[in-house]
Order: C-alpha cells, then structure tokens, then sequence
C-alpha cells in the first residue's frame, strides 16, 4: 500500500517541492481522466435519472428517485415534498395534481384536508436512487429483443468473415511470393483513403441489384473485407518465422492446414485486435444499416433506438438507458479478447 | 534406401547464382556433412534436397526417382531446422504427431511412434508441455524427435546444435551420433564447426562459394587436402603456409631449410601446427621468435614471428617454460608437408 502511495505520488521535484512538469503531469492525468471517463460515467448516471431530472439546470451528479407514499383515497402512490408553509415551517406532503404554477397538496397524514401550494415555495424530497424503469420499459414497449438480435447476428456473422477473409488475404500476402503482390497491397490499403460516403451510392445500386435490400446479408457482406483488417493482419504475419511454414511443408501439411493449424492460431493477438475493431464497427454501424433496411422489423439496435427517438418527443431517459444497454456487449468483447492481445508467442519455437 | 543424387545443380536468386553446378552422391545410410564458410551455400544446397526451393536447372534423384519437380512432402525427408521450428501453439506431443495426423495415420500408431520417439531421446516427460516451457536441449531433441516419428528415407540436419552452449554442443554430438548408428538412415548435416564435421561424418563436402572443393572421409581430408582453400580450411588452428619458389626441384625454406618438391616456379608450401616441433641443435629447422602464448594446460600454442615470411603457429604438447621474444627453432618431418602449385591444387 505505501509503495502504492509512493508511486502514485512520487514527483520529479526534490525535498517536497513541486517541479513544474510535476504540475503539468497532474493536470494532464486528472484532465485526461475527466475527458475520458467523464462522458461515459454521465451516460450511466443519467441513464438511471427520471425524465424530470434530466430537465433540471443545473444538473445532478448522482441519479436521484422522488419519494411517494400511499395516501388513502388515492389509487396510485403520490409524490412528496417538502413545502415551505408562511409562518417559515416546514412539513412533507404529496402532490395531487398541479394547477397551473400551483399545486394541489394533501397531508399524508390528514386526507381530507387539500392546500394550494406555489410551485416555488416546494422541494421534491428526493434520495439516492435509480430509475430501474429506464431500462425495463424499453424491453416491454419497444422491440428491443428483436433489434437486439438483428445486431447481435450482424455483429457476430460480419465479425467471423471479416476474420476468415482478411486472414485469408493476409496469409497469401504475406506468406507467398506472387507476380503483383505489391501492387494488390498497395491497392488494398488505398482503399483506405474511400470513405464509405463516397462509394455509398454505387453499393447501394450492387446491394439492391443483387437483391440483398432489406436483408441482414445486405448488411454484412459488404462490410466484411476491410482494408485495415487485411493490413493489420498480414504485418503480424510477416512476423511468424517462414521456417514454420516450411517445416509443416515437410510434415505433409497442404497449404490449408498451414492456414488453419499455424498461421491462424499463432495470429491470434492480431486477429483478437481485429475482432474487437470489427465487433465495435459493426455494433455501431447505424449509415448502410439505415440504407439497407426499411423494414421494422429487421432494424439493428442503433437504427432502432434512432426511430425510437424520433417518435412524439423525444424520451431522453430511454435513449440514455438503450445507449448504456448497447456499451455493455462491445465492453464485453473486449474484456473477454483483450487476454488474446500477448505478443510475440509466435516466435516461441523459434530460438 | 536413402541413396541421394545431385547432377549439376545450380540455383539463382533472381540474377545472382549462389548455387554454381554441384555433383555428388550421397550412399545409403551414409553420414555426409556439408562445411563451408557462411554464405557458401550450405543451406541452400540443403533447402534444393529438401524440396524447399527448387533448382534453376539440374536434377535430384532419391533412390533412382527423380525428385526435381516433386514438393517437399513428397520426397518422404524430414528436416530439422538451425530454429528448430516447433511450433509454439502445440504441445511436443502434438508437435511430434502433426506430420503423421497430415499423412492420415491411424491414431493408434500415431501414439505408439511417438512415444518410442519420446523414450528413444528421452523426452518422455515433455509430452505435455509446450516449446516455451523446454530448454535448448530440450527443444532441440523435440525437433530431432518430430523427424525421427516420420521414419523418413532421409535426414537434413542445418546447423542442429549452433544454438547450444559448447558444453551440450558436446553431448548432442555423441547422442546424434548414437542415433545414426541405431538408425542407420542417410542424414546430409550442415554445419560450419569443423570438430563436429570431423567426429560425425562418414564424408565430408567441403563448399565455397557454390562449388564443391573436396569430397572425402575426414582423416582423408586433414591428410590430403585437395587445395589450399581446404588445407587452410580443415584443421585448427589453420595450416601455415609459407610462398616459395622452386628452382631445379629444390626449393628453401625461410631460415635456409632446403626441401625437395617435384615442380617448378612458384608453390605454396603448408605445414600444420600440430605437425612443427622444436628442433634438435644441429637439426634442419625453421627459425622465429616468439610473441604470443598460450597455454592450455595439456598443449600449449606458440604465435611466432618469422623474419621475412609473416607469421607462423606451432601446437606444441605439454607445459613449456618459453618467454615471449625468445627465439626457438621449428623442426618438422617432410611426410608432413603439403604442397600446392601457383592455382592452389595439390601437387603430389
Ligand atoms: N532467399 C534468398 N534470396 C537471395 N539470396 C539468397 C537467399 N537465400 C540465400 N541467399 C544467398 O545465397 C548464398 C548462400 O546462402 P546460404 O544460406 O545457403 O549460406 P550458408 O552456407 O547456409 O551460410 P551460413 O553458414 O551462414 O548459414 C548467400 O550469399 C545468400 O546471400
Ligand atoms: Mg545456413
């Protein structure tokens, strides 16, 4: 724990005295934090905040629920604050309706008894707490369960053929001497410099004339071969020593076993970074998703959630909540792929 | 089974040929060890054998099928490599059995071949573990070991122990050698340590430069060096030589010595180290003087100026109580001298 504390605290400076990169190394980590952490810490709490309280200026760190007591002759619970009465005294009663910038207030304890209340002269009474409706109403309402499998099958089926073809590419880059083999390198990672905005229209008119229009198939195929996939995984290649491709040649292995049994187990750590910028990309795809599919029922999560916003007003809550559900997979694939991402087992064998 | 021809192969790498019209044939069951200085094509020529590469032009015959065109799988080899090359991601077990699995063979066998492998270099307990987790020894008997499950018509061995400390380096030797003689199977060997060229091959094929320059069992080899190249080359530490001119058959040794050699004009002459001793007073000899020693206990090795002839290095047996600059005088047995005529061959 003390060399914890003697390591976080250490300073360039001498005797106590604060070194002026000191300073800056402070601002830079805190403020970088901020940055980094700071949205996402906000996306989560606000993701638990009534409609209410995310209207509220300035706004609440932490998530708050109001508090509601049952008050005889009233069916549903009411909400309580905390009225400031004339004499400067305070108490606590529920709100049954308001009127106006008043509103019409009832003791718990005496329900017989209605008080017209300014709107300025009360405070909710509010604790801690969260808003676990945010996150249940969108499963119940909205096809949430539908989009999610929609993306959930995009992600996952472009993921694994992104992996099997760009592999693919990157093994015969690599690991062959061909006639133009440079030349195609090159043409792949100039593909690179296309955004997809520019070439959007002409995959429209091969996807629709292929007949791939609202079809999830639509959706993956043109996405699988990727530039920077092919790029990425052939450079980790280049390092995988040729001797073992030759000696799986001496050991009778066809030129497809040398793919599947070496090169792609020992390409693991690049094909694990791979997998994460392809689940991220796909997951989060929302441009030809949007293109490709009309039909409701065959939306991913991000198109989901964007009619979802687009409906009467727009339920900030929801989204939020909806915006934190769709992290969760993306967090979880990295976490679980990170472990792959050990360099150099490759050249283990290799003195 | 097991006899390897070579006819006239040559390899280029795009313009450059490396690889300048190599014959030789290779018996059954024969130990053959390619040496040569780094660069001369040791490897290449053992990459041509193995279906690795293929040759620019030339043919390779395995007992009496010509192999040229056929790819390594097909040419029933098996090589270990100056790397070893296991493969990281599997465990020994499953380095020694993927050659097998790739060749369809029934599970059963496979376990049996490879566990008589693994008691034969004793690596039975390393079954289990990975490359990562073995030492170079270790490592390096793995790799002989996923050769010796093959049964393969031949060995190519590069280079096998360079990775080894001399001790193991040692240890290996005698153990391949061992291996040779139980298996009996042809193994061509690479490598540029002249004492494991010495002490495991049956013949010996000394490369420069893409060209063979000799041919031969070992003792042939010290004894009766084909040219300079490999007189200077075989034998530690290298052979002196000395330029002389040959006038009527006689020619003169610096120091005055006169020695008999059947030609005329310019020679050169060479005499091992091993071969010099110290001279008798009124004997025919060498002069020098000494300026550096070096004692190793059972032999020592005197570095010894000669006037007007460069340097001259003498193996002397036991301890001797010399200082350096002393003067001493080198005697030697004409048997052992060898001579060689303006373009380096061998004259008698
Ligand atoms: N793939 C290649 N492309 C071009 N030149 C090559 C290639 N492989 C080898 N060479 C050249 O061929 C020559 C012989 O190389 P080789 O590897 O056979 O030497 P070697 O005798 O095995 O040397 P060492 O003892 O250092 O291993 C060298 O000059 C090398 O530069
Ligand atoms: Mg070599």
């Amino acid at each position: 724990m003390n060399a914890v504390r003697n390591f976080v605290f250490a300073r360039r400076g001498r005797a106590g005295k604060w070194h002026w990169t000191d300073i800056v190394t402070w601002i830079w980590l805190i403020g970088g934090t901020i940055i980094m952490f700071g949205p996402a810490l906000w996306l989560i709490s606000s993701s638990f905040k009534g409609p209410a309280q995310l209207a509220e200026f300035p706004p609440t760190l932490l998530p708050y629920v109001q508090e509601v007591a049952k008050v005889e002759g009233y069916d549903a619970p009411l909400p309580l604050y905390q009225v400031t009465q004339e004499d400067g005294s305070t108490r606590v009663m529920a709100e049954i309706r308001r009127i106006g910038t008043s509103a019409q207030m009832v003791d718990p304890a005496n329900p017989e008894e209605r008080v017209s209340v300014r709107l300025t002269d009360r405070q909710p009474v509010r604790e801690v707490g969260l808003a676990i409706n945010n996150y249940t109403d969108p499963f119940l309402a909205f096809d949430f369960m539908r989009y999610l499998g929609n993306s959930v099958f995009v992600t996952v089926m472009a993921t694994l053929l992104t992996l099997l073809t760009n592999s693919m590419a990157a093994f015969a880059l690599s690991k062959y001497r061909f006639k133009g083999r440079d030349a195609v390198m090159l043409l792949i990672v100039a593909t690179l410099m296309v955004p997809l905005s520019v070439i959007l229209v002409p995959l429209y008119s091969v996807v629709s004339s292929v007949g791939l229009l609202n079809s999830l198939w639509g959706v993956i195929l043109p996405t699988i071969a990727t530039p920077t996939g092919v790029f990425l995984l052939r450079q980790y290649m280049l390092t995988i020593p040729d001797e073992l491709i030759e000696a799986a040649r001496m050991d009778h292995a066809s030129e497809w076993q040398i793919y599947w049994r070496i090169i792609l187990p020992l390409a693991a750590p690049a094909l694990a970074v791979l997998a994460i910028f392809s689940v991220v990309w796909r997951w989060n795809d929302f441009l030809w998703p949007l293109i490709v599919l009309s039909r409701r029922e065959l939306y991913t999560l991000q198109i989901g959630l964007n009619t979802y916003a687009g409906e009467l007003n727009v339920q900030w809550h929801y989204i939020l909540a909806m915006t934190v559900v769709t992290m969760i997979p993306v967090v979880l694939v990295f976490i679980f792929l990170q472990r792959f991402i050990t360099t150099g087992i490759a050249g283990a064998g290799i003195k | 089974m097991g006899r390897i021809v070579l006819k006239n192969i040559r390899k280029a790498f795009d313009a450059v040929e490396v690889i300048h019209g190599v014959d030789l044939e290779i018996k059954e069951g024969e130990l053959v060890v390619f040496v040569g200085p780094s660069g001369c094509g040791k490897s290449t020529l053992l990459r041509l054998i193995a279906g690795l590469d293929t040759p620019t032009s030339g043919s390779i015959e395995i007992d009496g099928r010509d192999v040229t065109k056929a790819g390594a799988a097909d040419r029933g080899l098996a090589m270990v490599f100056q790397s070893y090359a296991l493969y990281p991601h599997m465990t020994v077990r499953q380095n020694l059995s993927f050659g097998l699995e790739n060749q369809r063979m029934p599970k059963a066998e496979i376990a049996a071949r490879v566990d008589e492998a693994a008691r034969m270099l004793e690596i039975d307990e390393l079954l289990g573990r990975r490359p990562t987790q073995l030492s170079g020894g270790q490592r390096q008997r793995v790799a002989i070991g996923r050769a010796i499950v093959r049964n393969p018509t031949a060995f190519l061995l590069d280079e096998p122990l360079s990775n080894l400390d001399a001790e193991l380096r040692g240890t290996m030797r005698a153990e391949l050698s061992a291996l040779h003689a139980r298996l009996s199977t042809t193994m061509i060997y690479v490598t540029h340590d002249q004492v494991e060229a010495m002490t495991l091959a049956d013949r010996i094929v000394v490369l420069r430069k893409g060209v063979i320059e000799q041919v031969d069992t070992p003792l042939n080899l010290y004894n009766k060096p084909q040219n300079l190249f490999v007189a200077g080359f075989i034998g530690a530490p290298n052979m002196n030589f000395f330029k002389v001119e040959v006038k009527s058959g006689k020619a003169e040794l610096p120091g005055g010595a006169q020695i008999a050699v059947v030609h005329e004009g310019p020679v050169t002459l060479g005499l091992r180290p091993q071969h010099l001793r110290l001279a008798q007073p009124e004997e025919r000899a060498i002069a020098a003087e000494v300026f550096l020693i070096e004692s190793l206990g059972a032999e020592t090795v005197l570095h010894a100026n000669v006037e007007g002839a460069g340097q001259i290095i003498t193996v002397l047996d036991g301890q001797l109580d010399i200082a350096r600059g002393a003067p001493i005088r080198l005697a030697f047995d004409d048997a052992n001298l060898h001579a060689f005529d303006a373009a380096g061959q061998r004259i008698g």
